[in-house]
């Protein structure tokens, strides 16, 4: 160690000053260039005033209070969002709730244009944190009510909780005076994927503003090896991964709904809906004795492929007949086979009347191509039925509802499931605060 | 992430929709059989229908 003092005329070199710590004798690296308030000697874990050239004691400790590890170690250089860091400084501080300890981690970031950052992590959640460039606006009930809000920089940041930390263990530089023990009143607001800190000591009010940040993107901006620990639970300000915004997504459903309608109507209007078939026929009592089928008169189904929708209507009465239907296409030789069956009963009983079943019936034949076509038609019914009078109608090209229907039901299912997923997640995360859903208030009281 | 997938496919049922309304699909069970035999306009009796024989309903409550 040197003086310093020029023996010549010689401009002075400059020389480093040593830096030991004064009670154990450890050597002290100083990172931030003069910038830190507190530093952490390595050895003993004494906390050393970094602005007396003497580095005075402000605290020692009894034990070496050495059972801590950061995940990052201290002088590990990384970039965060553009800007060139290195760890000076780390902090385990830890809150009690009802009779749970809770511990996370602080890094304290440096860089010698840029100032400080800080990382927090809490069980596999990381925060990069800033310090507040103005002094949030409060919600005035904040003082008298325990639900509030925040807004910063014109964003409402809701309340989630307010708890005491305290400072268990410090390793590294601070800009601050950190002492081990020191506690504070921390009250979070967020508005994910944002984390705005109001902190409350005996001396001072400070805020912070955190962004979420993914594990893997902290290992990946300080290059570390390995994997990062794996995010446990749902994490204060953590970005949901079902969906940032439902009302979004109701917003596109009802957009889709009205495209929906629109399709609807437009296929109606230019639907052509012609009538191809009208015929009456009539299943006299007893039969069929014998062969019971018999065919139509040939029809032409206009226009391009699309459907054919066929309605029977007939005047059964505590009865029901089944018909054996193909459309034949006489040119082609195609033909689409079906069987329906009407069938319609009712009464009285202990209970009143009752009916069920239906007289009329509607099938619609899909994708059918223009031509000439006829009906084989096989009527059945139950022996010693009365007479049966049947009406087929045969209609080109009807708009099919309950395709909408589908396409209604299709477009509902994944948002109902975006919600419930996002509900989910939202419950999760508001269950850890001081505003948890009334379902798991009321489980805690029963 | 989700919010685009669903747009995504939002717009696809629309088209999807938009072609069965189109093409005339429907939902009910037909069965479509090829190279029926021009003589069942004259003997419709030697046409074996697919659903003959169904399991009738025989009413009452």
């Amino acid at each position: 160690m040197g003086t310093g003092a020029p023996t010549s005329g010689a401009p002075p070199k400059p020389e480093v000053k040593a830096l030991q710590c004064p009670k154990c004798g450890a050597a002290i690296e100083l990172r931030s260039f003069g910038h830190a308030v507190s530093v952490v000697c390595s050895g003993c874990h004494s906390i050393l005033d970094a602005k007396d050239p003497n580095l005075q004691i402000l605290q020692e400790f009894q034990r070496i209070t050495a059972d801590v590890a950061p995940l990052i170690p201290l002088g590990t250089r990384g970039k965060i969002r553009g800007t060139d860091f290195e760890i000076i400084g780390y902090q385990r501080r830890s809150t009690t709730v009802e009779g749970i300890d809770y511990s996370w981690s602080e890094y304290v970031l440096f860089n010698p244009y840029k100032g400080f950052r800080y990382l927090t992590e809490y069980n596999g959640h990381w925060n990069d944190v800033t310090v507040c460039k103005e002094v949030p606006i409060l919600d005035p009930r904040l003082e008298s009510t325990s639900f509030s809000s925040a807004n910063y920089l014109g964003e409402v940041y809701k309340h989630f909780q307010t708890s005491g930390a305290k400072t268990t263990s410090v390793l590294g530089e601070f800009p601050w005076q950190v002492r081990v023990g020191e506690a504070a009143v921390v009250t979070d607001f967020i508005h994910p994927p944002r984390v705005l800190s109001r902190e409350k000591s005996t001396e001072e009010v400070s805020w912070s503003l955190g962004e979420y940040m993914y594990g893997r993107d902290v290992w990946s901006a300080f290059h570390l090896p390995g994997s990062p620990p794996a995010a446990v639970g749902v994490f204060e300000n953590q970005p949901s991964p079902a969906s940032t915004d439902v009302k979004k997504t109701w917003a596109a459903f009802a957009g889709f709904v009205f495209f929906l309608l629109l399709l609807l109507v437009a296929f109606d209007l230019a639907s052509q809906k012609d009538i191809a078939l009208n015929a009456s026929y009539t299943l006299k009592p007893g039969e069929p004795k014998g062969e019971a089928s018999f065919v139509t008169d040939v029809f032409e189904l206009k226009g391009r492929t699309s459907d054919v929708e066929l309605t029977t209507s007939t005047n059964v009465n505590n009865a029901w007949i089944y018909l054996n239907y193909a459309l034949i296409n006489q040119d082609t030789g195609e033909a689409w086979d079906f069987g329906r069956e009407m069938s319609y009963y009712h009464g009285y009983d202990g209970d009143g009347s009752w009916s069920e079943g239906s007289a009329n019936d509607t099938v619609t034949i899909p994708t059918i191509p223009s031509g000439h076509y006829y009906l084989r038609i096989e009527p059945e019914s139950e022996s010693g039925h009365p007479q049966i009078v049947y009406q087929v109608v045969v209609k080109r090209d009807v708009p099919v509802l309950r395709i909408y229907g589908v396409g209604l039901l299709a477009l509902l299912i994944p948002a109902i499931i975006i919600t419930w997923r996002s509900m989910g997640f939202e419950r999760a995360r508001w269950s850890e605060s001081d505003h948890p859903p009334a379902p798991i208030l009321q489980r805690e009281d029963n | 992430m989700f919010q685009k997938i669903y747009l995504v496919y939002g717009l696809l049922v629309l088209g999807v929709t938009g072609i069965a309304s189109y093409r005339g699909w429907s939902l009910d069970n037909v069965d479509q059989v090829k190279n029926v035999p021009r003589s069942i306009r004259d003997n419709p009796g030697s046409y074996r229908a697919v659903y003959s024989g169904y399991h009738h309903y025989t009413g009452g409550k």
